[in-house]
């Protein structure tokens, strides 16, 4: 949000992050060409939020957890099989969430449960980490998201102008 | 991952240290010892340690008897030697004492008391080294000259092998299951500790305790720089149980995670706009939560706005740019003129504009996405003066946008705020609520 962080280096998370997603979007756009029908907006909707979500967790790469948390479900919601892959999943979760919670019991006892788990429901891929990590991917997921906001405006500025 | 591990391992220890320069500022009177350490990591001048070359020297010494004599620690280490000064040497007396008792009550509870076969027996993971080290210390306090050469170098072989021993430590310690091992650890690196210094200082002994052997030692002590620091980080964690307050490992770690989560509240804080009033982590954690969830919904609103217009597919990146601050100039001179002329009209448009929303977005319950990106928009900490500043935000473009291209994006920023919702976006929206209405 600050000036100084807005460059246009090519190597920035910014214009990494804007070259994958007009990618993609322009993909989107040319698939199905233009159609007024609320059924068509609402796919296509879908598919913006998965490109939007998808080109931001590629930009920062794997060095994330929430960014490998974001990739896995971006490619497993695009997979033919849903339910399978879904059921699959929950249990994995489950299970999971279930050793965490365990674990992780005296760190939300300091904080408040109710905050702490609503922070690991925000934060993709939340559910496994200890408070710490969560706070530092917290913090990391934040400004991505910053970032991500601020180019999908200007995108859409374009658009309707 | 493994890099964000090791990353978390070698925090703990940075902040033990962080933590402990205020204990030991604290109780300076009583820990000269690793004032004296302290004072070597900064690189201090020589002529403080000519004052504390003595100091290390007596403490060879006092090694030396220790490591040789079976069993008569604390009568031989009471009694100084003749060359000393009763009061230093007492300190140090107390200060090996003091550490070796901390050692023992680390330990698993071998019960091997004060005597060699205690540091033989810590030690059965290397035991060639400790034995070679204290053979060489022994031998360092009768003639030194080369064998400290060689001392040091075990000293540093041993220095490897406490790091090994430190990361397990520090693995220990975030797995939560330190018992005995990473106190193994500890215990070990305070013996390999004593042992290093005393075959850094041996070589001073070689030298008959003149100035320029003090000269020598704070040479060696910056070329080992890094081996000192390490050492100083294990040797804190001894001194942090020492103090009484908190002596089992658990607490150890868990205010190590405290520090940590504390930490990263307050970088948090620094993120979030509007977090600096509150007090209390439940709040800021609220706070942060609606953060991340008003920025949800917008990208939210925005793909859902994107998906709605009608694209125009010449559009790439390299002309998002030129397009953005074509499109900024063109839709700043009209709201300019406005605000200069008549800036009510061009607050009452947006005001009506976010009524005539609002109300279309009232229509259902099922168009809460819009909505609450809206109503997320308008109450989220950053355009909080959304209204207010709207006249100010469109004045303030035009003095930038003929600025470099860097300021594109901000020029495009504000435009986006002041004049967030054009009527197209809306058609989009409620065409989308519609469709969501239908489903």
């Amino acid at each position: 949000m600050s000036p100084q962080r807005l460059s246009l280096n090519p190597r920035s998370l910014k214009s990494r992050f804007t070259k994958g997603f007009l990618r993609s979007l322009r993909k989107i756009h040319k698939e199905r060409p233009t159609s007024t029908s609320p059924r068509e907006i609402f796919q296509r909707y879908r598919k913006v939020k998965t490109a939007a979500d998808k080109s931001l967790a590629s930009a920062v790469g794997s060095g994330r957890a929430w960014s490998r948390a974001m990739l896995c479900k971006c490619k497993n919601q695009g997979k033919r099989r849903p339910v399978l892959v879904r059921r699959i999943n929950n249990n994995r979760a489950m299970k999971r969430s279930e050793l965490t919670e365990k674990k992780s019991g005296d760190d939300d006892e300091e904080v408040g449960f109710d905050q702490a788990s609503g922070l690991r429901k925000l934060v993709p891929g939340g559910q496994a980490m200890d408070l710490c990590r969560l706070l530092e991917e917290a913090a990391h997921y934040i400004k991505c998201l910053n970032t991500q906001v601020q180019v999908m405006r200007c995108i859409a500025d374009c658009y309707t102008t | 991952m493994n890099r964000a591990a090791a990353a978390a391992t070698l925090l703990p220890s940075e902040m033990l240290h962080c933590a402990d320069m205020t204990v030991l500022e604290r109780q300076r009177a009583r820990l000269k010892w690793e004032q004296e350490q302290q004072q070597q990591q900064q690189q201090l001048q020589e002529s403080y340690f000519g004052d504390l070359g003595g100091v290390v020297f007596h403490q060879v010494t006092q090694q030396g008897e220790f490591e040789g004599g079976l069993g008569e620690v604390v009568t031989r280490s009471v009694k100084p030697d003749p060359g000393l000064v009763d009061n230093s040497s007492a300190w140090i007396a107390h200060d090996v004492m003091a550490g070796f008792v901390g050692a023992c009550g680390y330990g698993n509870g071998t019960g091997s008391g004060f005597d060699m076969n205690y540091g033989i027996a810590r030690t059965t993971s290397c035991p060639p080294t400790v034995v070679a080290a204290a053979a060489a210390a022994a031998k360092g306090k009768d003639s030194v000259g080369s064998d400290s050469k060689m001392s040091s170098a075990v000293g540093r072989e041993s220095f490897k092998k406490r790091k090994a021993d430190k990361v397990v430590a520090e693995d220990d310690t975030r797995d939560k299951r330190i018992k005995g091992c990473a106190e193994e650890g500890e215990s070990k690196i305070t013996e390999k500790n004593n042992n290093r210094s005393s075959s850094s200082s041996s070589n001073q002994n070689g030298n008959n305790k003149s100035t320029k052997s003090s000269k020598e030692n704070s040479a060696e002590t910056s070329k080992d720089n890094s081996k000192v620091t390490e050492v100083q980080k294990t040797d804190y964690i001894h001194v942090r149980a020492r103090r009484g307050q908190a002596t089992d490992s658990h607490s150890l770690a868990e205010r190590v995670r405290r520090e940590k989560i504390s930490e990263r509240m307050k970088y948090l804080q620094d993120l979030v706009p509007g977090c600096n009033k509150i007090t209390g982590k439940a709040g800021m954690l609220d706070e942060i939560i609606n953060y991340v969830q008003s920025l949800q919904r917008q990208v939210e609103f925005l793909s859902m706005k994107l998906a709605a217009v009608n694209p125009r597919l010449d559009f790439n990146i390299d002309n998002l740019f030129a397009k953005e601050a074509f499109s900024a100039c063109a839709t700043n001179f009209p709201t300019m003129g406005m605000s200069s002329d008549m800036t009510n009209p061009a607050y009452l448009q947006l005001n009506s504009v976010q009524q005539q929303l609002v109300s279309c977005c009232g229509l259902d319950m099922g168009i809460n996405p819009p909505d609450m990106g809206i109503r997320r928009t308008i109450s989220a900490p950053i355009p909080e003066t959304f209204l207010d500043s709207s006249c100010f935000t469109q004045i303030q473009p035009p003095s930038t946008w003929d600025a470099d291209l860097q300021n594109l994006y901000n020029v495009a920023f504000d435009q986006g705020r002041s004049t967030s919702f054009p009527p197209q976006a809306f058609a989009g929206s409620i065409e989308a609520s519609n469709m969501k209405m239908e489903m």
